[in-house]
């Protein structure tokens, strides 16, 4: 269970991107999302992905951002390998190599490539997005906009409770093991789950009450000590950000040039190669993450 | 002579990240010992401890249970030998019922069910569960959560119990029973090593103490000589149980000559020492 | 509970002793209305708070004049940074940023914790969290504290410091302290008036000095006096000292011990 959730949090740092505000670049994120999923055109796809790189590197946030995509990384490129032997495309499909009992589509090559640079982008801009903006700032400033108090509070307090679970879940584990048990398999799962569960309802039992005692749930106004000021510059990149999101999709729409899933070509060689590439990368993964599981 | 159960080879454990939790830690434990292990948060004591049944491997140096290694062995296996009851019970606790509680860790080691039944009344017994066989763990109290926290160890049998913190957040009368508990289970011929805070526990109940501090072992004696020495103490944020404080003051004062570990030893102390003043 | 009739006084630092499941905690709560308001059961009788009956007012209201914090210190935090929590309940009032930014201030300094900002709750030592739920309690300027056993899952250092804090609350803020506790040698220090709560009914009410003289009503119940207490108890019978009023604070048995006694 260990290498299950993902460390995906805020990376402290004092880079150009950090400074922006949270507004801006959730704008962003989503714009990337949306266009991701408009166009298959591997090139505005491939445009994003470097951006985000750019983006990425200038953010000082490498050694994290690395590690998370060490992970996700293998399981995004495994569409590459399964697109291109069974392609997500209307046929007709033009055969342009044999691999083994597998044969290789030439739509197969496209649909994978572009469905993993649709994920990738996508991913990309969250990972960024996630490690460049402290949460409590993101929730304050989805307050300013609308968002309920309430719900920036219960957010909060599960973004807290997740580590705290996680090790929870751990200390019970240990518990649990030095009683003899299993760790695997359906005699695992109810002494391991219980106690988490009767400790998250005791935890937040107490906690209520300790919130009520310090005025939680009074009427009128409140204020907030977290603020997040916009600055001239936030407000530019995000008017660019929209702009560059309407026109981009704009054209996506407008020019029909820009399906190449009949054009392109791909060598036979090199359609193996990437294929091969592609599950080898994927089993690594796959056998480095099970030793690490049944080695616990 | 007795059996040495645990050793420490020069264990040294270093978290990932680079923390040194535990810096060349060299001790042998030997059966029937009575151990308290004492140090502030984050001198490495709990983690030295968890070596002890393989929830945690060494970094660099040895481990060694009863003669083999513990590296390559899993938790579940040193279960056998060493038993560790967690300082807060409700990480143990899923069961329906009290007995089910306790039926779970000998189930684990493939015991027969007449096996089982046996263990789970002798520690129903030793613990005096008896009114609460059939209650849910949930609903009894949480002193009582923590008999059967222990008692749920018991009936696995193992040479050696890990007690973390039995008597912290418990009242004056089960950390009572806690006492005769810990020398009862000594009595009937297993190592107890205790990580405690309770200074009472600490001067009248262990007879050996292992004191860390940095990640380094710094004494490694009885409690007799680690509460005279009053550097020890105050280097390691060690508070004396009250009337240990007083022989202190009266020692220093050439008043006594020796030091106090509890009220009877006090006692004995004035009644050999002192005598009641004639001019009043 | 049954039958609880009791007065606190403005400035006192009192102690309330019972084993658990005594019913110390039911009290407390009933402190700052928690009971009957947020927890089901019947209440009979009334609390009044600085003349405020306690049904008549939600807890986020009584929340101004009783400050509460509990046995578990984590369980209290919620925030993701030290002054977010701190300001919390000043939120909740709505205090403008400037006077919160003053106010944290002040009352991280009073705890002793003020180079901590901007750490993570969940980072701090059991002492430090404690003192910090400490703090957030404190921003909005209770009058009365109340404190549910806040060192039974702390190391001793931060015991220590736990400690420190409320006497000084008591003392140099002059509020009134309610404190339920175990650590019986720590009560006899601190205290000015205690409290024996015993399957649910109070069965002592006095100072220090008048309650730990109780040696035997105290040892039926299963609680301890303080151990000097407890040793002067015992030579006071064996050496017939004829003391009228035990000691029970180390000072107090030091200076005794050599009064009544000399070398052999």
């Amino acid at each position: 269970m260990r290498g299950a959730v993902l460390p995906i949090s805020m990376v402290p740092g004092n880079s150009v991107v950090h400074k922006i505000a949270p507004l801006p670049k959730l704008l962003w994120a989503v714009g990337v999302l949306i266009i991701s999923f408009s166009t298959r055109n591997p090139a505005i796809l491939g445009a994003m992905i470097v951006l985000g790189l750019f983006l990425a590197s200038i953010s000082n946030i490498w050694s994290s951002f690395l590690k998370v995509m060490g992970i996700l990384f293998p399981i995004m490129v495994i569409a590459i390998f399964l697109q291109s032997i069974a392609p997500a495309f209307p046929q007709p499909w033009t055969p342009i190599a044999q691999l083994g009992p597998f044969t290789i589509y030439q739509e197969g090559i496209y649909s994978g490539l572009t469905l993993f640079e649709r994920t990738f982008s996508m991913t990309i801009f969250a990972m960024v997005f996630i490690m460049t903006t402290h949460p409590s700032d993101l929730f304050v400033s989805l307050e300013k906009i609308g968002m309920p108090y309430v719900i920036n509070f219960i957010l909060t307090v599960t973004l807290q409770l997740i580590p705290i679970l996680q090790r929870e879940f751990a200390t019970v584990l240990s518990a649990q093991k030095s009683r003899g048990m299993k760790g695997t398999g359906f005699g695992a799962v109810l002494p391991s789950m219980v106690p988490v569960f009767v400790g998250a309802i005791e935890r937040v039992q107490q906690m209520s009450i300790s919130l009520e005692s310090r005025a939680f749930g009074s009427t009128g106004k409140k204020t907030s000590y977290r603020n997040v000021v916009m600055g001239v510059k936030d407000y530019v990149i995000m008017v660019v950000g929209l702009l560059a999101s309407a026109v981009t999709l704009y054209w996506i729409i407008v020019d029909k040039s820009l399906d190449w899933s009949r054009t392109m070509h791909f060598s036979p060689t090199l359609s193996v190669i990437l294929v091969i590439t592609a599950a080898l990368i994927f089993v690594t993964f796959i056998v480095i993450s099970v030793s690490k599981i049944i080695k616990t | 002579m007795e059996e040495v159960l645990i050793t420490c080879d020069n264990l040294s454990h270093v978290y990932s990240g680079g923390v040194v939790a535990v810096k060349e830690v060299n001790l042998k434990i030997k059966r029937g010992e009575l151990i308290g292990v004492i140090g502030q948060n984050g001198s490495g004591k709990t983690t030295l401890v968890k070596h002890f049944n393989g929830l945690l491997k060494p970094t660099y140096g040895k481990v060694i249970i009863k003669g083999e290694e513990t590296t390559n062995k899993r938790v579940q296996e040193l279960s056998r030998s060493v038993g560790y009851v967690f300082q807060n019970p409700n990480h143990q606790l899923f069961a329906k019922t009290v007995t089910a509680e306790l039926e779970f860790g000998p189930r684990n080691l493939g015991l027969s069910e007449e096996e089982v039944h046996e263990r789970v009344e002798k520690a129903i017994e030793f613990f005096n569960l008896d009114t609460y066989r059939n209650q849910h763990p949930y609903r009894i109290s949480f002193p009582l959560r923590k008999l059967v926290g222990m008692a749920s160890i018991y009936t696995m049998r193992p040479d050696v119990f890990i007690l973390d913190e039995p008597t912290t957040g418990q009242d004056n009368i089960t950390t009572r029973i806690v006492y005769q508990l810990i020398r009862r289970l000594r009595d009937e011929g297993s190592t107890v090593i205790c990580v405690a805070h309770d200074m009472i526990l600490l001067a009248e109940v262990v007879e050996r103490m292992i004191v860390m501090r940095d990640s380094v072992l710094i004494a490694d004696t009885d409690p007799k000589t680690v509460f005279s020495d009053r550097k020890l103490m105050s280097s390691t944020h060690l508070y004396p149980p009250q009337i240990t404080e007083l022989s202190h003051r009266l020692k220093d004062k050439n008043f006594i000559n020796t030091y106090a570990l509890s009220i009877d030893e006090m006692q004995k102390v004035t009644d050999q020492q002192l005598q009641v003043k004639r001019s009043k | 509970m049954q039958n609880i009739n009791l007065k606190i006084y403005e400035g006192e630092y009192v102690a309330i002793l019972g084993l658990n499941g005594a019913g110390k905690t039911t009290l407390q709560l009933c402190l700052n209305g928690v009971i009957p308001n947020m927890i089901m059961g019947e209440l009979t009788g009334d609390v009044f708070i600085k003349g405020l009956n306690t049904r008549d007012y939600p807890t986020r209201e009584l929340a101004k004049i009783v400050g509460m914090v509990f046995d578990n210190p984590e369980f209290q935090l919620t925030q993701t940074s030290v002054a977010e929590e701190v300001a919390l309940g000043l939120e909740n009032l709505g205090t403008s940023p400037h006077d919160m930014e003053e106010i944290i201030g002040e009352v991280l300094q009073t705890v002793g914790l003020s180079g901590l900002k901007d750490r993570s709750p969940f980072e701090l030592s059991g002492g430090q969290q404690q003192r910090l739920a400490i703090a957030s309690a404190l921003a909005m300027h209770p009058e009365i504290f109340v404190m549910d056993e806040p060192t039974s899952n702390v190391d001793p250092v931060g015991k220590e410091e736990i400690i420190a804090v409320a006497a000084k609350l008591n003392q140099e803020k002059h509020m009134t302290v309610i404190l339920a506790e175990h650590e019986v040698e720590v009560v006899a220090q601190y205290a000015d008036h205690v409290i024996v709560i015993d399957k649910g009914k109070i069965i002592l009410d006095g100072t220090p000095q008048q309650v730990f003289n109780q040696i035997d009503v105290l040892a039926k119940c299963g609680l301890r006096t303080p151990q000097v207490t407890e040793f002067f108890n015992q030579i006071n019978q064996s050496k017939k000292l004829g003391i009228k009023e035990l000691p029970i604070k180390i000072d107090e048995a030091e200076s005794l011990m050599l009064n009544q006694f000399e070398k052999k």
